[in-house]
């Protein structure tokens, strides 16, 4: 027996599939990208970059479903015109509720700006991101193109950006609850279900649907660019290393006693002392034959920081003037390393601060790629 | 007699035998011959005096090696590790036959390390009694 028909209010369907599911992957995506960026370790950098990719693609859709999706998805049905913005303040003044004007069944003039706000915030964060991956990591499509202080500055930026959005997501979610108030309808539900409730006695057509061909064209052609600009641009070597030619007695003499640290992790200056001083090497004599000393140091001086624009090099050029052959006393190792247990350095593995190699995989290349970082778990020390 | 003979030619040739040449054995020459020379009375080397030496504290060197066995361990048939954490393999020859082979690397070594540990160079009656002891282990 078939249920009996209830009499029910009509509703339309305002928000399409697509509207929706970007919606709501995208709260999923950015909650992850704050979240990773904010409070995770570094070497989930990884991660954060992977959403931050997946939030180009999903902006990129968010676009063209502007222009091609259907009625209230598309842009020209929401542009919040100061006459538009005028009339939806003074109905708030007026203590009316929520006119039903056909772009009201959409997003309102506010929440329209705040769409367009998002879209623009959301575009800068990865842009701004991806300008510090290549810059400051010399990773992803622009390694091959943006210094290291440019990527410092767009990390500022892309810091400063986040902030922004926090908050732009707190006043989305008051304005959404403020509005579903005034409005009485759940505008939540209706970004679950995508239909809203029609106000009595108002008859709407139903709006003209998706070009979705286009829609798809675009969105092709849109990903394929920024898929081929991909390739091509990490198909560039990274702008912030060398080639550096080898030298058999680098590599033999200065790891006999201590892991091969690469040149790039003190300046000019700071080798030269130290080949200066082998008879008190850290409290041991590690002197060398007068021409061994020579050649290494000059190696060490021709690819000590000051050649390099890897975040390495850029950090550590600052060393303490106290302790200048000291990597581990330099201002921005300390910093880096001050969340980590000092249990972590007194026992084994790590055994002291100057095992690099210890929690970073790629210590001996110089890179010191966050995702390379790995902390062993410290044990306790056993007499042997 | 001609049986004595006989019996020292082989002992002799026991003794040559026993003695291999090698590079590690121009190095304990040459220490040998330094060795006299500094010392008229010089008696030839001691593995005791070696091993004296190997496990004496003398704090006159840097205060972060007083001994040999700060890095060496306190046997030379064990691994031993740097001050900055790297393995060093047993100095016993026994178990690294390539010790005191290469000229160089005992110039190296000796110079620095007596120089952390006792703070001097080593004579040449220290190194060749340190061989010795190392090549009875």
């Amino acid at each position: 027996m078939p249920a009996p028909k209830l009499p029910s209010t009509p509703t339309l369907r305002v928000w399409d599939l697509p509207t929706r599911l970007y919606h709501w992957i995208q709260v999923v995506l950015v909650a992850l990208a704050l979240g990773l960026g904010f409070f995770a370790p570094e070497w989930l950098l990884n991660q954060h970059v992977v959403i931050g990719f997946a939030l180009v693609g999903l902006i990129l859709f968010r676009l063209v479903w502007g222009f091609f999706g259907s009625y209230y998805s598309r842009f020209s049905s929401f542009v919040p015109t100061p006459g538009r913005l005028r009339a939806h303040f003074s109905g708030i003044l007026n203590k009316q509720s929520a006119p039903a004007g056909g772009h009201e069944l959409g997003h309102n003039p506010v929440g329209a700006l705040m769409v367009f706000g998002l879209i623009f915030v959301l575009g800068a964060i990865t842009i701004t991101g991806i300008v510090t991956l290549g810059g400051v990591e010399n990773w992803g499509p622009l390694a091959g193109f943006v210094d290291f202080s440019t990527g410092d500055r767009a990390r500022a930026v892309h810091l400063a950006l986040a902030y922004v959005l926090v908050v732009m997501i707190v006043a989305h979610i008051a304005g959404v609850f403020a509005e579903s108030q005034r409005s009485r309808t759940s505008l939540v539900r209706a970004m679950v279900t995508g239909d809203k409730e029609l106000p009595k006695g108002r008859t709407f057509g139903q709006p003209d649907g998706a070009k979705k061909g286009a829609a798809l064209v675009s969105l092709a052609g849109l990903g394929g660019l920024a898929g081929v600009l991909f390739y091509l641009g990490v198909q560039v070597p990274a702008s912030g290393f060398i080639q550096m030619a080898e030298m058999d007695d680098f590599k033999s003499e200065c790891s006999d006693c201590h892991e091969l640290y690469h040149p790039s992790l003190l300046p000019e200056e700071s080798w030269t002392l130290m080949m200066a001083g082998l008879e008190d090497h850290f409290g041991e004599d590690a002197s060398l034959s007068q021409d061994t000393t020579l050649a290494i140091g000059t190696y060490l001086e021709r690819y000590a920081s000051e050649a390099w624009d890897s975040e390495a090099a850029n950090r550590l050029r600052v060393v303490d003037p106290e302790k200048p052959m000291q990597i581990s006393a330099s201002p921005f190792w300390k910093e880096n390393h001050a969340q980590i247990p000092e249990e972590v350095f007194k026992t084994r593995p790590v055994r002291g601060t100057g095992n690099c190699k210890a929690c970073h995989g790629d210590a001996e290349s110089g890179r010191f790629d966050d995702s390379k970082i790995s902390i062993p778990e410290p044990t306790p020390e056993r007499e042997s | 007699m001609k049986r004595l003979l006989l019996v020292g030619a082989a002992l002799a040739l026991v003794a040559t035998t026993n003695v291999q040449a090698g590079p590690r054995e121009d190095i304990v020459a040459l220490l040998m011959a330094e060795a006299s020379a500094e010392d008229a009375a010089f008696a030839g080397f001691s593995g005791e005096r070696g091993q004296i030496l190997f496990s004496s504290n003398f704090n006159t060197g840097k205060p972060e090696t007083p001994s040999c066995t700060s890095c060496h361990s306190t046997s030379p048939q064990n691994m031993g590790e740097t001050r900055a954490g790297k393995p060093i393999e047993p100095i016993a020859v026994s178990k690294t036959p390539e010790r005191f082979t290469d000229p160089e690397k005992v110039e190296k070594w000796f110079r620095r390390n007596c120089r952390s540990v006792i703070g001097r160079e080593c004579t040449a009656l220290e190194k060749g009694d340190f061989i010795t002891y190392m090549m009875s282990q």
